[in-house]
């Protein structure tokens, strides 16, 4: 997540990008309460757009709402597309697939499914 | 109908806790109506207010609630439902009703999930809901004495959180769930609790028990000293006259004398055995200020009040007639509309009536009545209403029925035209308004009163002769002329055998029935 790399770039285009990446969601309980929260939080840390469509649908949503991203039942198993468009997008989409890589961090709390 | 002593529930957070009943009306009254509430910016001010009380709950707590609060924090920062909300606000609804009709729309969704770690959400969004609408409206989140065991459908985390449990407690829920937050926070505070439970009856105060680890619920367990009997200050009222409100002219035919309510306390000092039930509770006493007429849940709580006590007679309670001369607080941006007018025009203050209704009718005889109706129109178009809000609860499985739909009788063109009115299943005559129109007065007019008088006689034949159109279906009287004895005869004559009036002239009404025969005139000997 080193999106300071590219905020001195002078070079608009370069910052001002679009970016997709598709993800599966391995492990645990999926997207309920605590880990949309730290989805959505994550989501909204950046300046860019941020959308997600689950399993090949093509209903995009707003990844910076935790009712949306909750209401999208995201389970084990969910593919999970995430794009980004606006400024330090990229960055964005490394940061989100890196969450759910590591199944929300929840490992780093304590194991309970709220 | 003694309740068992027993109830099974479903455990949810282990320990056994016994204490009074708390049973829960999920908001207290509105301590002041709501002012200049508008636009975007106030709801903005009142969700960062609730971010804020919020944020000073969860200071000092553990990080179970920590997380709760958190997930609730996110919900309000939410960009979709500023924008949904802001929409709403822009199409010309009222604040109050945007955020409302907002997050209703999600806690529905999150409601018809088929998850239960998804369902059991719906009353945390329920939680922010009711948080961000208290401040809009100026109503504190009620918390209940230390101690109880609160019974509830549900219970909100933020009531769970500012309660203090430290002198015990537990909880009974009828629905609930074993993954929300509340059983959550109740296992981590070895708060006793069962779910599931069903609806039940406990007075409030009643001492309860709650066994958390067997699951079940002790109704009625060793009353705390010797408590005087909650019904004893009914009797001595009007002990003389618990014929159920069912009388009989002295040539045997049947009348009935029910009563128009206001305010829901009226009924406390009344004894039910004296009245064939409520003819007329007008909602606009009890539902006074916008944020009651956004509050559902309020709303339920008075009518299944009314219903409880009305014990299986008929009830009738009659839609919010505001506008005109009744304005509703905090209503402002409203032309000058009237009763179904106004309803039709602010279809989101409809649709909240008619749900807490639609509940509310499951727990006795209810009828709706729809105030003003001008045209055969009106009717329908609330009924659609009715069909759709009916549809939507069925989908989220929530108890309900659908009650008679009737109509006050208080507009000329209406009394003209009643066997136009096929979708009406009962009409009531409300001679007041019909005198005020059929006189052109305003009612604050001086001479109101002196043109009301002067009015009888015409409100007499136009009630006759639209009797005789409401052809089969029932027909009852429920203004002032119900309840003044010297025009009980003329009723009689022009077909009325259900009265409905003020508490305080049953007597009069009573006595006045018994002298006469069904055509009005006199019994022989009296």
């Amino acid at each position: 997540m080193s999106g300071g790399l590219r905020v001195g770039n002078l070079e608009g285009e370069q910052i001002h990008t679009s970016c997709q990446t598709e993800v599966e969601v391995k492990h645990g309980v999926g997207l309920h309460a605590r880990p949309s929260v730290t989805f959505t939080r994550l989501a909204k840390s950046f300046p860019c757009s941020i959308e997600v469509a689950i399993n090949g649908s093509d209903v995009w949503l707003n990844g910076k709402s935790i009712i949306k991203i909750m209401g999208a039942r995201i389970r084990k198993g969910s593919l999970l597309k995430i794009r980004a468009e606006g400024i330090l997008a990229e960055e964005a989409i490394r940061a989100l697939k890196g969450l759910v890589e590591r199944n929300f961090d929840e490992e780093k709390k304590h194991g309970r499914t709220a | 109908m003694a309740a068992p002593p027993r109830l099974k529930a479903t455990s949810a957070s282990p320990g056994v806790a016994t204490g009074p009943a708390y049973v829960a009306t999920p908001m207290a009254a509105a301590a002041s109506p709501p002012s200049h509430l508008s636009g975007l910016t106030e709801l903005g001010n009142a969700i960062e207010k609730a971010i804020r009380d919020l944020r000073a709950l969860a200071a000092g707590t553990d990080p179970e609630s920590g997380e709760i609060i958190e997930f609730q924090i996110e919900v309000l920062q939410d960009p979709t439902l500023m924008e949904m909300a802001g929409a709403r606000i822009d199409a010309g609804e009222n604040i109050v009703f945007a955020w409302v009709g907002t997050l209703d729309t999600y806690i529905r969704e999150l409601e018809c999930a088929e998850e239960d770690q998804l369902q059991a959400r719906a009353v945390d969004i329920l939680d922010v809901k009711n948080r961000v609408l208290s401040i809009l409206t100026g109503t504190p989140i009620d918390d209940f004495p230390a101690g109880s065991i609160y019974v509830g459908k549900d219970m909100e985390p933020s009531r769970f959180l500012a309660h203090d449990w430290s002198a015990g407690g537990g909880i009974a829920l009828y629905a609930g769930s074993a993954v929300g937050h509340v059983a959550l926070l109740a296992r981590s505070r070895s708060v006793p609790m069962v779910i599931g439970a069903g609806r039940f009856t406990t007075e409030k105060g009643q001492h309860i028990g709650v066994d958390g680890d067997s699951g079940i619920i002790m109704l009625q367990i060793a009353k705390q000293s010797a408590t005087t009997a909650p019904h004893d200050h009914r009797l001595t009222s009007m002990a003389s006259a618990a014929d159920n409100g069912i009388l009989h002219t002295a040539d045997g035919c049947q009348v009935l004398l029910a009563i128009n309510v206001n305010a829901p306390e009226e009924i406390d000092a009344i004894d039910v055995a004296t009245t064939a039930g409520i003819g007329l509770m007008r909602s606009e006493f009890a539902v006074t200020s916008l944020g009651d007429a956004a509050n559902e849940e309020k709303q339920f709580a008075i009518y299944r009040r009314l219903l409880d006590w009305t014990d299986g007679r008929s009830t009738t309670i009659r839609m919010l007639d505001i506008g005109g001369d009744k304005p509703l607080a905090g209503l402002i941006d409203v032309p000058s509309l009237r009763g179904i007018r106004l309803l039709l025009a602010r279809p989101e203050i409809a649709r909240v009536q008619a749900r807490a209704l639609l509940r509310a009718a499951v727990f006795g005889s209810l009828q709706i009545m729809l105030p003003m109706v001008m045209f055969p129109s009106d009717v329908d178009d609330i009924r659609q209403i009715y069909r759709e809000e009916s549809d939507a609860l069925s989908r989220r499985g929530v108890p309900h029925r659908m009650p008679p739909i009737g109509m006050m009788v208080e507009v000329p063109a209406a009394a003209l035209m009643l066997d136009e009115f096929e979708s009406a299943d009962f009409f009531s005559f409300g001679t007041n308004d019909l005198a005020q129109y059929l006189v052109a007065s305003p009612r604050e007019d001086a001479d109101f009163a002196l043109y009301q008088a002067k009015a009888v006689p015409a409100v007499l034949r136009l009630l006759t002769q639209a009797i005789r159109l409401a052809g089969k279906k029932p027909v009852s009287i429920c203004g002032d002329m119900a309840g003044d004895p010297s025009l009980t005869a003329a009723l009689l004559a022009a077909g009325i055998r259900h009265f409905s009036m003020a508490p305080a002239q049953l007597p009069a009404i009573r006595s006045a029935i018994v002298g006469l025969k069904a055509d009005g005139t006199k019994a022989a000997g009296e």
